[in-house]
C-alpha cells in the first residue's frame, strides 16, 4: 500500500556489512533422492532447487550446528565486513521461525558467542519476513537517535523437521515438498546511522500484515510434553494458495516500494525477488517484470532457509552493486500473509 | 445534493458468492474469469480464434456460480413458476433480501412502506430463448420475463409500495439506477431505496457481437489501462445496495458503508457514431457529479474507472479524467477497475463498481487493479494527473472521496462521487439529542438473547450454522450482536432464541442446536396464532432471603423498577426492602416484611416485562399477589399500593402469633364439616380440587390434622407466622379498612381473575371493601385459575420469586389449558439476568415480539452486521439445454434431466429430483468416438488408473486438476503410464506435458499430434 510521505534523509539507515553462514557441504538432488527415496526428476521439475545445506548430517542424523552457531558465524562475518569493532554494536535484533529453544531466545546465545553484553537484544518470531522485520526494527533503532550501530540477524534451521527415518515413496506432494524445499542457514548485517563500510543506504522498508480472515498458507507447529505424540504434521503448507497469492503480493510490494520512493522501474538496477524455490522464484521474477534489473537469487543453491535468504541475497548483491546503483528486495511470508520488502542504494 | 448513505450490500460476482468474498477477491487481485460453463452454451462450437462470422474469439468469461439455484419455497414461488422465471429475477430477489438484512432491518419491517426499487439491467437473453417459441408461452413465462418484472418482483415479494422500475442504458444501467434511487430519496418519494443491477449471460450472442466489433479479448479478460489490454471479456453478476438519506440512517442507528455525495447522468447526443465513447460527454458527466457534490478534483483520492480494457476506450476515459485532474495539486488520482477481476458485467457493471468503491471507503483501502503492473505507457497517465493502482492504496483516516464511472454503449454516461462514512454514523453519541435518541430509563436484562427466524426447520438449521461460523470467526461484543439479531432476524414462522453471555458460548450453542433436534425443539417454536400472555403473581410462602438479588445486580431494567418500588415503599416500611433483599436478610420471612418485599419483587418483574413489550392479556394474583397485579391493571398507583400493602403486613405482624396454616390433599367439600367444628379455623385457600388450605388457631389445626391423618388424608404444615385468611385476622380488619377507604381503588383496566371471587372481575372495583374482605376470605385460586385457563392463554408467566402458581396450575389444566407454555423469569433462588433473558427468549419463541431495545443497556444498542440469510441452494431451475451452434430441435421449456454441464456439482442437488423442471448434473462420461481412438483410450485408461477412477468416470471434458484432483506426483506417474501404453510415442518430458494438462481432451489432442508426427 502507498503512504503519502517519504522517508526524509536524516532518518536513513545504512548497511555497513553483511555476513552469511551455511552449514556443511551442499546436498544435491541425487543425494537427497537417494537418502529420502524421492524422485529426483520430480524435485528438478516441480521444485527447481539444485542444492541445499543441512545443519543435521544427512547420513548419521547427527546435529552438527545449532541455529545460534550459524547466526553467530554470520554475525561475526558481518562485523568483520563492516569494519566496525564489536564494542560499537549497540543492540542485536534477530528474526527466526525456528529458534533453538523457546527460552532462552537464541539471540542471546548469539550475543554470548559474539562476546556482546549489556546491550538490548530482540528476537522476532517470524517466517520469511522476519529478516525484513529485523531490518526495520534495526533501522528504527539507529534512526531514533538512541543507537548508532546494531547487528541484525536472520536464520533458520529447518532440518529439525527433516525426519530421515521416514519412507517417502508413497508421500503426497504437499508432504514431500517439505523435505526438498528447505535448507538451513543464517545471515546478518550491521546497521548503522551513518554510511560506513559497504555504504548501502536503506531507503525504504515495507512490513505489513495482510492476512485478516485468511487461513495461513504455511504452519510450523511445535510440540510440548503434553502433545509430543500427537499425530499432527509438524510443517503444513497450502501450496495452491501460495502459488496463487505470492506472485500477486510480490508485484504489489514492488510497486508500493517504487511509488513510495518515487522510483521508476528503470531506476532499479538489482532485484532481490522472493526465494520460495528455484521454480517459484523464476515464475515470480518473470511477473515482477523488471527487465532492466539484474536478479539476485540464491534459493536454487541454498534451499529455502527462511530468514537467512535476504542476507544471502544481500551478500550476492554486494558483489555486483556499484555507487549510485539501486536495489529492491521483495519477500512474502505466506504463513499469515505478510508483505515485506526493502529498497537500497549504494552511496 | 444531500448525502445518501449506503447501509446494506449484497452481491454475487464471478469468483465471489457474497460481499465478503468479493472484497477478499479484490484484495487478493483474484481472477474470477474461467471457461464458459457447459450449462450456458457450447463454447467450443462458437469459438474461432480469428473471429469468423458467427463466432467468438474466446471460450472464457466471468460467470457466477450457481445461477440456477433459487430458494423458491422461501419466497413461496411454485417450482413451475420458478422454472419459468428469468434467473436474473431469482438472483435479484435473494440479493435484495440479503441486502436489506445487511442494513440491519428485517425485510418484513419494510412491508407496506414506500421503499423504492431501482434495477439496472440490459440482458434479456432468457426471454430471447423462451418467448420466441410461441406455442410454449405460458402465463408463468409472461411474468417470468421482462425488465420491469425484475424490479416489480422485489416490490411484490417484499411488499414495497414505492417506485419500482428497471433501467436499461446498456452498460451504465445499474449506476443510472443508483442515480435514480438517490434522486427518489432526495425528492422524498421514498425513505428507503434498493438499487440493484444484474447480468446473466445465457447465449454467446454478445460475445459474438464484441468479437465481430473487434472489441473482444481473446482470453476473455478485461485488462484495464494495461499495455496488454486487448478488449472486453464478458462478466456476470448481481448486486444490490440499500440506500437511505444519511440523516435517516444516522437517526435509526444504521451502520453506513459509505455516503453518496453526488451523481450525474448525461448523454453523448449526436456524437461520432452511436456506439463510440465520447470524451467530451465523459468529462462533462464527471464534472457534473463533482459540481453536484461540491467537490474539487484534487479532493478525489481515487476513481473506479469504467475501464473496459479496450485500447480506445481506455484512452478516451483517461483523457476525459485528465481534463479535470491534469492540473491537480498533490498526488495524482489513483484509478483502477474491477473489470480486471470479473470481466465487464454489463448491466451489473455499475453496481459492481459502486460496491467496490463503498467497500474500499469502508475498509479504508482501495484494492490494486488487476493487470495494472503492466501499465499502458501510451496513456501517459502521469501527465493526466492519474496513476494506476498497482498496489493497494491505504486511505487516510478522516473523510476520503472516491469516484465511479459507468458508461453505456449507446452514449448514456454516469458518474458518482462517494465519501467515507462520517465517524459519528458508526455510533450515535450517547445522550446526544441530535441523534434523536432519548433515554427513557435504564434498560437491559443482564444477558443478551440471540434470535433467528426461518420459514422451515431445515432453513433454521442451515442459518444457525451460517451464523455460528460467522460469530466464531471474529470476536465481537455479544450484546450488540444479539440486539442486531433481534432487529434483523425476525419475521419468519420458526422462531429461535438463545441467551448468550459471550460469542464463544453463542457459536457453540448455535452449532449444538443445529445438530440436535431435541435441543432445537426446545430453543425454537412455531406459534400457531397470536400469543396471549397470563401473568400469575405469587403469594406468601414463595419468599426467601436475597430473592432476585442476583437479577437486581445484573439487570439494569429490573433494578430500575425494584428501586422504584423501594422508593414507594420506603416512607411506610421504615427501612429499605431493597437493602433487605440485597443483604439476604432473614427478616423477609416476617410478614411485615414479606408482604412489601413480595410486592416489590412482583411489581418490578411485571413492570420489567411490560417495559419489554410483553402485553399481559390476563392477570391473576394469589392472595397478596393481587396487589402488584392490581397496580399493573391500573386499580391504584404504585405509591398507594405500597402504602396499603405495608400497612397490611404490619397489621398482620402485630397480631398475636399462634396461628398457622395446614395444606390438605382433599377437596373442600370433605373438609367443611371438620372446619365448622372449629370456630378459630377457616378455609384459607382452595388451590384446586384436591388442594385445600386451612388456616387458624394452631391447637385447632392440630386436632384437625390428627383427624385427617386418621382418615389417611395427606397434610402438610405451612411455614407461616400467622393464620392468613382466617378468623384470626378479624382484629386488624377495622384499622385496615380505615386506611383502605382512604386509598380506594378502581376497576381494573386489564382482565383480572380474582382469587377473592374465584372468577374474572366484571367492571367491579378493587376498592376498600374488596381489599378488606380479601384479608380473611379464602383464596379461591383453583376457581380463578380454571376460569383463566378457559380463556385460552398461550403463556403462563410466574411473576414471583419462584415458580409456584404455574406448578399448581398444571394440575388444573383441562383440555382448554393444554399446550400452554409456562415461563419463570425467576426459576430458582440462584436466578440471575440470564434466567430472565431465558424467560424473554421463551416468550419470543412463543410469538411475543418484545421491545428488544429495553433488553439491552444503551451502550449495547449498537448495530452489528450479521451474515444475511442463507438461502437453500438445493432447488435448481434451468429449464433448457445449453445453446448449440446447430439450430436446436427444441428451444422451449424442457424438463429433461440430461447432463450437459462439465463441472460435477451434483452433490449439492440432492433434493432436486422431485421437480420435473430441475436438472441434475452428473460427471460427463466418455463419448463413443473417444473410446474408439487408441490414443484417447490409452490416455483415459492411464488417467483412470493413476487417479483411481473407473474408465467411464473419465471423459475428454474432465479437468485433471479441478475435477480429478491430480497433483504433481500423479502427473509424474501419468507420464510413465502413458509412455508405457503408447509405445510408438517418442520420449515425452514432464515439462512438455505440463502446459497440456487442463482437460483430458487437451492431453489426448496433444498426444495425438505427437503420435501423428512420429508416424509421419
Amino acid at each position: 500500500m502507498q503512504s503519502p510521505e517519504q522517508a526524509s534523509s536524516p532518518s536513513v539507515a545504512h548497511l555497513a556489512g553483511v555476513g552469511t553462514a551455511l552449514p556443511g557441504d551442499p546436498v544435491d538432488n541425487a543425494m537427497l533422492a537417494r537418502t529420502l527415496g524421492v524422485n529426483e526428476e520430480w524435485i528438478d521439475v516441480f521444485i527447481g532447487t539444485r542444492t541445499r545445506h543441512f545443519a543435521r548430517d544427512l547420513v548419521s542424523g547427527e546435529v552438527r550446528w545449532s541455529l545460534a552457531d550459524l547466526c553467530a558465524r554470520a554475525g561475526e562475518q558481518a562485523l568483520t565486513a563492516s569494519g566496525l569493532a564489536p564494542d560499537e554494536i549497540d543492540f542485536v535484533v534477530m528474526g527466526t521461525a525456528t529458534p533453538d529453544h523457546l527460552m532462552p531466545a537464541t539471540v542471546n546465545h548469539v550475543a554470548d558467542q559474539l562476546g556482546l553484553d549489556q546491550i538490548p537484544t530482540y528476537q522476532l518470531q517470524s517466517g520469511c519476513a522476519g529478516a525484513v522485520q529485523a531490518l526495520e526494527l534495526g533501522r528504527t533503532l539507529v534512526t531514533g537517535g538512541g543507537h548508532r550501530a546494531g547487528l541484525v540477524i536472520g536464520g533458520d534451521v529447518c532440518s529439525k523437521h527433516l525426519d530421515l527415518d521416514r519412507d517417502l515413496s508413497g508421500a503426497a506432494p504437499s508432504d514431500l515438498v517439505n523435505y526438498v524445499l528447505f535448507g538451513d542457514g543464517a545471515g546478518a548485517a550491521v546497521v548503522t546511522s551513518e554510511a560506513r563500510g559497504e555504504r548501502l543506504a536503506l531507503r525504504g522498508v515495507l512490513n505489513r500484515f495482510t492476512g485478516l480472515g485468511r487461513e495461513p498458507g504455511q504452519v510450523i507447529d511445535w510440540f510440548g510434553l503434553a502433545d509430543r505424540y500427537d499425530d499432527r504434521q509438524a510443517v503444513r503448507e497450502d501450496y495452491k494458495a501460495i502459488e496463487e497469492s505470492v506472485p500477486v503480493m510480490a508485484v504489489e510490494i514492488l510497486w508500493e516500494l517504487l511509488e513510495d520512493l518515487d522510483w521508476s522501474p528503470e531506476q532499479v538496477d538489482f532485484l532481490l525477488p522472493p526465494q520460495l524455490s528455484g521454480r517459484m522464484t523464476r515464475r515470480i521474477t518473470e511477473q515482477l517484470d523488471l527487465p532492466d534489473a539484474v536478479e539476485v537469487s540464491c534459493v536454487a543453491d541454498t534451499g529455502n532457509n527462511g530468514n537467512a535468504l535476504p542476507f544471502l541475497q544481500l551478500e550476492g548483491l554486494l558483489e555486483k552493486i556499484g555507487p549510485g546503483q539501486r536495489a529492491l528486495a521483495v519477500a512474502v511470508e505466506s504463513s499469515k500473509w505478510i508483505k515485506s520488502g526493502f529498497a537500497l542504494e549504494k552511496i | 445534493m444531500k448525502p445518501v448513505a449506503i447501509v446494506g450490500i449484497d452481491c454475487r460476482f464471478p469468483g465471489a458468492p457474497d460481499a465478503g468474498a468479493y472484497w477478499d477477491m479484490l484484495m487478493r487481485s483474484g481472477d474470477g474469469v474461467d471457461k464458459v460453463p457447459g450449462q450456458r452454451w457450447n463454447a467450443r462450437e462458437f469459438h474461432s480464434p480469428t473471429g469468423e462470422d458467427g463466432h467468438s474469439n474466446t471460450t472464457e468469461g466471468g460467470f457466477i456460480s450457481d445461477p440456477d439455484a433459487f430458494d423458491n419455497e422461501f419466497f413461496t414461488v411454485s417450482p413451475r413458476e420458478a422454472a419459468a422465471m428469468d434467473p436474473q429475477q431469482r438472483l435479484l430477489l435473494q440479493c435484495a433480501w440479503r441486502a436489506v438484512e445487511d442494513s440491519g432491518v428485517a425485510p418484513q419491517r419494510l412491508a407496506g412502506t414506500d421503499t423504492g426499487v431501482f434495477v439496472g439491467i440490459m440482458g434479456n437473453e432468457w426471454a430471447q430463448l423462451h418467448m420466441t417459441d410461441y406455442a410454449r408461452v405460458t402465463a408463468q413465462l409472461g411474468s417470468g420475463n421482462g425488465y420491469c418484472m425484475t424490479a416489480n418482483r422485489i416490490s411484490y415479494h417484499l411488499d414495497l409500495k414505492g417506485p419500482s422500475l428497471a433501467v436499461d442504458t446498456a452498460c451504465s444501467s445499474s449506476l443510472v439506477a443508483v442515480h435514480l434511487a438517490c434522486n427518489a430519496l432526495l425528492a422524498e418519494e421514498c425513505d428507503t431505496a434498493i438499487a440493484a443491477g444484474v447480468n446473466v449471460a445465457l447465449t454467446p450472442a454478445l460475445g459474438i457481437f464484441y468479437t465481430q466489433a473487434g472489441l473482444s479479448s481473446p482470453d476473455g479478460r478485461c485488462k484495464p489501462f494495461s499495455a496488454d489490454a486487448d478488449g472486453i471479456g464478458r462478466g456476470e453478476g448481481v448486486g444490490a445496495v440499500v440506500l437511505r438519506r444519511l440523516e435517516d440512517a444516522i437517526a435509526d442507528g444504521q451502520q453506513v458503508y459509505a455516503v453518496i455525495r453526488g451523481t450525474a447522468v448525461n448523454q453523448d447526443g449526436r456524437s461520432n457514431g452511436i456506439t463510440a465513447p465520447n470524451r467530451w460527454s465523459q468529462q462533462e458527466v464527471v464534472a457534473a457529479a463533482y459540481r453536484r457534490a461540491g467537490v474539487e478534483p484534487s479532493e478525489v483520492a481515487f476513481t473506479e474507472a469504467h475501464g473496459t480494457g479496450t485500447v480506445l476506450g481506455d484512452m478516451i476515459e483517461v483523457k476525459a479524467l485528465g481534463h479535470l485532474h491534469s492540473g491537480r495539486s498533490g498526488r495524482p488520482m489513483a484509478i483502477g477497475s474491477v473489470k480486471g477481476n470479473i470481466g465487464h458485467a454489463e448491466g451489473a457493471a455499475g453496481i459492481a463498481g459502486l460496491i467496490k468503491v463503498a467497500l474500499s471507503l469502508h475498509h479504508k483501502v482501495v484494492p490494486a487493479s488487476r493487470f495494472a503492473a503492466k501499465e499502458n505507457p501510451a496513456l501517459k497517465l502521469a501527465k493526466q494527473g492519474l496513476r494506476l493502482l498497482k498496489a493497494p492504496l491505504r486511505l487516510r483516516s478522516g473523510p476520503t472521496i472516491g469516484g465511479l464511472s459507468s458508461f453505456g454503449m449507446g452514449g448514456t454516461n454516469a458518474h458518482a462521487l462517494l465519501e467515507s462514512a462520517p465517524a459519528h454514523a458508526v455510533r450515535p453519541e450517547a445522550g446526544d439529542p441530535e441523534s434523536g435518541h432519548t433515554d427513557s430509563g435504564a434498560a437491559g436484562l443482564g444477558t443478551g438473547v440471540f434470535t433467528l427466524t426461518a420459514p422451515s426447520l431445515e432453513a433454521l438449521r442451515r442459518n444457525l450454522l451460517v451464523q455460528a461460523d460467522a460469530v466464531q470467526r471474529r470476536r465481537t461484543p455479544v450484546g450488540p450482536l444479539c440486539w442486531s439479531s433481534n432487529r434483523a432476524k425476525t419475521g419468519h414462522r420458526h422462531r429461535f432464541a438463545l441467551p448468550a453471555a459471550d460469542t464463544g458460548e453463542l457459536a457453540a450453542g448455535l452449532r449444538e442446536a443445529a445438530a440436535d433436534d431435541d435441543l432445537l425443539a426446545r430453543l425454537s417454536d412455531r406459534p400457531a396464532g397470536k400469543p396471549r400472555v397470563a401473568l400469575l403473581f405469587t403469594g406468601q410462602g414463595s419468599q426467601y432471603p436475597a430473592m432476585t438479588a442476583r437479577l437486581y445486580r445484573q439487570s439494569p431494567l429490573y433494578r430500575r423498577f425494584l428501586d422504584e418500588a423501594d422508593t414507594a415503599l420506603a416512607p411506610h416500611t421504615g427501612g429499605s426492602v431493597r437493602e433487605k433483599l440485597l443483604s439476604g436478610d432473614e427478616a423477609v420471612h416476617r410478614t411485615g416484611w414479606t408482604q412489601p418485599a413480595l410486592f416489590a419483587v412482583e411489581y418490578a418483574l411485571a413492570a420489567s416485562l411490560t417495559e419489554l413489550g410483553v402485553r399481559p392479556a390476563l392477570l391473576l394474583g394469589h392472595s397478596v399477589g393481587e396487589y402488584a397485579a392490581a397496580v399493573l391493571a391500573g386499580v391504584f398507583p404504585l405509591q398507594d399500593a405500597a402504602r396499603l400493602i405495608t400497612a397490611r403486613g404490619a397489621l398482620m405482624e402485630e397480631l398475636p402469633e399462634g396461628g398457622g396454616m395446614l395444606a390438605v390433599r382433599a377437596p373442600l367439600t370433605e373438609l367443611t364439616e371438620l372446619v365448622d367444628t372449629e370456630p378459630l379455623v377457616g378455609v384459607g385457600a382452595v388451590n384446586g380440587p384436591q388442594a385445600t388450605v386451612l388456616s387458624g388457631d394452631l391447637a385447632a389445626l392440630e386436632r384437625i390434622e390428627d383427624e385427617l391423618r386418621g382418615r389417611g388424608v395427606k397434610t402438610r404444615r405451612l411455614e407461616v407466622s400467622h393464620a392468613f385468611h382466617s378468623p384470626l385476622m378479624t382484629p386488624m380488619l377495622d384499622r385496615f379498612a380505615a386506611l383502605a377507604d382512604e386509598i380506594g381503588g378502581g376497576v381494573p383496566t386489564l382482565p383480572v381473575y380474582s382469587t377473592l371471587r374465584g372468577r374474572l372481575l366484571e367492571a367491579e372495583p378493587m376498592d376498600a371493601k374488596y381489599w378488606t374482605e380479601h384479608i380473611s376470605a379464602p383464596v379461591l385460586f383453583g376457581d380463578a385459575m380454571t376460569r383463566l385457563l378457559e380463556a385460552g392463554p398461550t403463556h403462563l408467566v410466574e411473576v414471583g420469586p419462584r415458580p409456584v402458581l404455574t406448578r399448581m396450575a398444571r394440575t388444573l389444566r383441562t383440555v382448554a389449558g393444554e399446550g400452554v407454555h409456562t415461563v419463570a423469569p425467576v426459576p430458582d433462588e440462584e436466578a440471575d439476568g440470564r434466567a430472565f433473558a431465558e424467560a424473554v427468549a421463551a416468550l419470543f419463541r412463543g410469538g411475543v415480539d418484545p421491545n428488544w431495545d429495553k433488553a439491552y443497556p444503551e451502550e449495547e444498542r449498537v448495530a452489528q452486521r450479521l451474515v444475511p440469510y442463507a438461502f437453500s441452494d438445493t432447488q435448481r431451475f434451468w429449464t433448457r439445454t445449453p445453446v448449440r451452434a446447430v439450430a436446436p430441435a427444441d428451444l422451449g421449456v424442457v424438463t429433461d434431466d440430461a447432463a450437459h454441464t462439465v463441472r460435477p456439482y451434483a452433490q449439492k442437488q440432492s433434493a432436486a429430483s422431485g421437480h420435473g423442471a430441475v436438472r441434475t448434473a452428473v460427471l460427463p462420461s466418455a463419448g463413443e468416438d473417444q473410446a474408439a481412438d487408441p490414443v484417447a483410450r490409452a490416455v483415459i485408461e492411464a488417467v483412470a488408473e493413476v487417479g483411481g477412477y473407473a474408465p467411464d468416470e473419465v471423459s475428454a471434458l474432465s479437468l485433471l486438476y479441478e475435477d480429478l484432483g491430480f497433483d504433481s506426483v500423479m502427473v509424474m506417474e501419468l507420464k510413465d503410464r502413458i509412455q508405457e501404453r503408447l509405445s510408438g510415442l517418442e520420449e515425452i518430458s514432464v515439462q512438455d506435458l505440463l502446459p497440456r494438462l487442463s482437460s483430458v481432451g487437451d492431453l489426448v489432442g496433444y498426444l495425438q499430434d505427437r503420435t501423428d508426427s512420429a508416424v509421419a
